[in-house]
């Protein structure tokens, strides 16, 4: 494998109603990952995008999103309809071709235009999950009732981790939200989708983020701290959400085993967890202890720009280590209902 | 109720299914979309002229994709309400779910006069759709002040006037060489 | 990106839209008598190579990623709650207009959870390990909604 290193982000702010269009709010936060990945544009090997036509419910977007990178003459690019942390494993793998030296990855959406409990109900098997509008929160309202069933969460720690991560977003110009009430004033709060109060549920944000990446050379000649990408992986489980343990991520613990989470301690961990109960089940699923700090950037209960979103745990991750000084920092992004699908990568400043 | 109570709808195996998909949006328009808007209504046709290639974009999206610069207000300018039919089609309707149109009717790239602009997927109007072609010289047929609307302009509306211009009709000028419109097509 | 409204703004300053897709699929061979079971008031399962029975069956062994035969055996219609969520305002979209639950329900003879709705009237009739079992509607098309569940006691 070909050593590749994270050395240019950047993130829009997080809005929940986005004035601008997505390709004029991806323009300045592309430009801005490249200037401080302080290189030329037209360096650029690879593009690679990640987002989803039907959030906004416009065909093709993901081609307009292509005039905020500046794409004639001509460049190579790519697309996936997943979030940005896929856009950025696919220029991952790209690079590891060794023909050229830097990818471009980036992620956008705006979620306010359309209703996301409706738009998710149509990624699930359309013949037995879409016909009963099988939404994201009740779906993940199951999974939080099988976990307080097996005794491996209470409402009350749920209520923590909601408290703490807005909290801890205060600092964060990208987060929505950013502050809380304490635990005992959220768990006052009627349920919205029992057993989930709104407090376990994640914002609804427009946003987008960018990521370079460069390989050796070029990373240690353009950037002063680069975060080197360690490991990288990703894996799915089964779609039928009563054909998998939802009280346990083993998709998460075999991409964290293959991305070698565990070969070091973890300073920084950025999850994905976008509600309360599955930040427990991640950091179960990789091992994570109390000394690691999960999501200073507040992570998606601070702000959910979803096909951003994976892609701005990565780029916290790398800030953790290019500005934050951590050593080492784990970032995880994911993808389907319940945690079905789960990318993990590992980043290293040295 | 039992089974023996309820006779099944149809016998025989069950093949298809039908899913009738539908997804509505609500999206703020963008300044800048919002701004040619408020124009349309007083009757003007504005753009974005690029500073650094003077390519003109109406209506503006707020940025030259081709140079990746922003523009903005500072680069409004008022185009021709006149111009060129620099590529057509004649769209004959097959009647999918959803499809309105019932006639052949033209799909026209105009491009307009003075400072330029490109309007696409515009409707030509008080001429058969078998004369229409390449060269001929249009102008717009604005609705009265009174009737216009922006309801239909949206963010990504490619150049649509609908609500303000009922169309394009020709002005009877002699036609421009087709050799002067390449590179002019969409 | 800086931009100036100099003129009134049109009112209200946003765009709506609708889009539609009227799908019809082909259901196959494992789906299709599945969904023609739940026309016929049964619901079928699909036994795989180690004995398991999966609802809704699948033409995989989602275990093993192995094509399964269509081997399909009727399970409930009782079942047990695995688990629940309480939904107190439906959407459009939900299979009941009134307060309801969503659960997994592993079906008597199953062994993998169904999701479906548990019309239970309200969310303290709810428990995980309670019983349901099904309700049919009076037409039927061959379709989910063709059923839902209510607790075993209530039916
Ligand atoms: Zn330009």
């Amino acid at each position: 494998m070909l050593d590749v290193a994270i050395v240019g982000y950047a993130q829009s702010p997080s809005w929940r109603n986005a004035e601008l269009t997505e390709p004029q709010f991806l323009f300045p936060v592309i430009s801005e990952a490249i200037e401080r990945a302080g290189i030329e544009r037209r360096d650029i090997g690879f593009t690679c995008a990640g987002s989803c036509d039907y959030l906004s419910g416009q065909t093709f977007a993901f081609v307009s999103n292509l005039e905020a990178v500046g794409a004639w003459p001509p460049i190579s690019e790519s697309h996936v309809e997943m979030d940005g942390a896929w856009a950025l494993y696919e220029a991952w793998v790209r690079l590891q071709h060794g023909d050229i030296d830097l990818a471009l990855a980036f992620g956008s959406g705006k979620s306010s235009p359309g209703r996301l409990d409706e738009v998710f109900s149509l990624q699930l098997d359309p013949y037995t999950l879409t016909p009963l509008g099988a939404d994201p929160v009740s779906l993940a309202a199951l999974q939080a009732r099988a976990m307080l069933d097996k005794g491996t969460i209470t409402e009350r720690d749920m209520a923590e981790i909601a408290a703490r991560s807005r909290q801890s977003a205060a600092d964060n110009p990208h987060a929505q939200i950013r502050s809380s009430p304490d635990a005992d004033a959220l768990l006052q709060e009627p349920y919205l989708t029992a057993p989930l109060r709104r407090h376990d549920l994640p914002p609804v944000s427009d946003g987008a983020c960018a990521v370079v990446l460069a390989t050796a050379d070029r990373a240690r000649a353009t950037c002063e701290r680069p975060a080197w990408i360690r490991g990288i992986d990703h894996r799915v489980e089964p779609h039928q959400p009563g054909m998998r343990d939802l009280t346990e991520s083993i998709s998460t613990r075999q991409a964290a085993k293959h991305a070698g989470v565990d070969d070091a301690p973890v300073d920084v961990a950025e999850l994905c967890a976008t509600f309360t109960h599955q930040e427990r089940l991640l950091r179960e699923a990789m091992g994570l202890d109390d000394t690691v700090r999960v999501n200073p950037s507040g992570g998606p209960l601070a702000a959910n720009p979803v096909m951003a979103v994976g892609l701005a745990r990565i780029a916290e991750a790398a800030r953790a280590i290019s500005e934050g000084g951590a050593g080492r920092a784990v970032a995880h992004a994911t993808s389907g209902q319940c945690l079905q699908q789960n990318l993990v990568c590992v980043l290293e400043g040295a | 109720m039992s089974a023996a109570d309820t006779a099944p709808a149809e016998d025989g195996p069950v093949t298809m299914m039908d899913y009738f998909m539908q997804l509505e949006y609500h999206e703020l328009l963008c300044p800048v979309v919002r701004r040619y808007a408020s124009q349309l209504l007083e009757g003007r046709l504005v753009g974005h002229k690029c500073p650094s290639c003077g390519l003109v974009y109406v209506p503006p999206r707020g940025y030259c994709p081709i140079c990746v610069v922003e523009t903005t207000d500072a680069d409004e300018i008022v185009l021709a309400d006149k111009g060129t039919v620099t590529n057509y089609t004649v769209v004959t309707p097959v009647q999918y779910y959803g499809q309105e149109e019932t006639e052949p009717f033209v799909r026209a790239s105009i491009l307009l006069d003075g400072e330029g602009g490109m309007m696409n997927l515009q409707d030509i109007v008080d001429v058969p759709v078998d004369d229409v072609h390449v060269g001929m010289r249009v102008e717009a047929v604005w609705k009265p002040p009174g009737e216009r609307n922006v309801d239909e302009i949206s963010n990504r509306s490619w150049g649509s006037a609908e609500g303000c211009i009922d169309g394009w009709r020709p002005t009877g000028d002699p036609d421009v060489p087709a050799e002067q419109l390449r590179d002019k097509a969409f | 990106m800086e931009c100036v409204l100099l003129r009134p703004v049109p009112e209200p300053p946003r765009t709506t839209h609708t889009i539609e897709f009227p799908y019809t699929r082909t259901l196959g061979p494992v789906i299709g008598p599945f969904l023609t079971g739940l026309r016929d008031q049964r619901i079928l399962g699909a036994r795989t190579p180690n004995g398991g029975v999966l609802v809704p069956p699948l033409e995989w062994d989602p275990a093993t990623g192995e094509a399964i035969e269509p081997d399909l055996v009727e399970v409930g219609p009782g079942g047990t709650v695995e688990t629940w969520a309480w939904v107190t305002q439906p959407s459009r979209k939900h299979p009941l207009d009134h307060p309801f639950a969503f659960a997994l329900i592993r079906l008597d003879g199953a062994s993998t959870g169904l999701l479906h709705a548990v019309d239970a009237g309200s969310m303290d009739q709810m428990r995980t390990g309670m019983r349901v079992t099904a309700r049919w509607k009076d037409e039927r098309i061959g379709h989910m909604t063709d059923v839902v569940f209510v607790p075993e006691a209530a039916a």
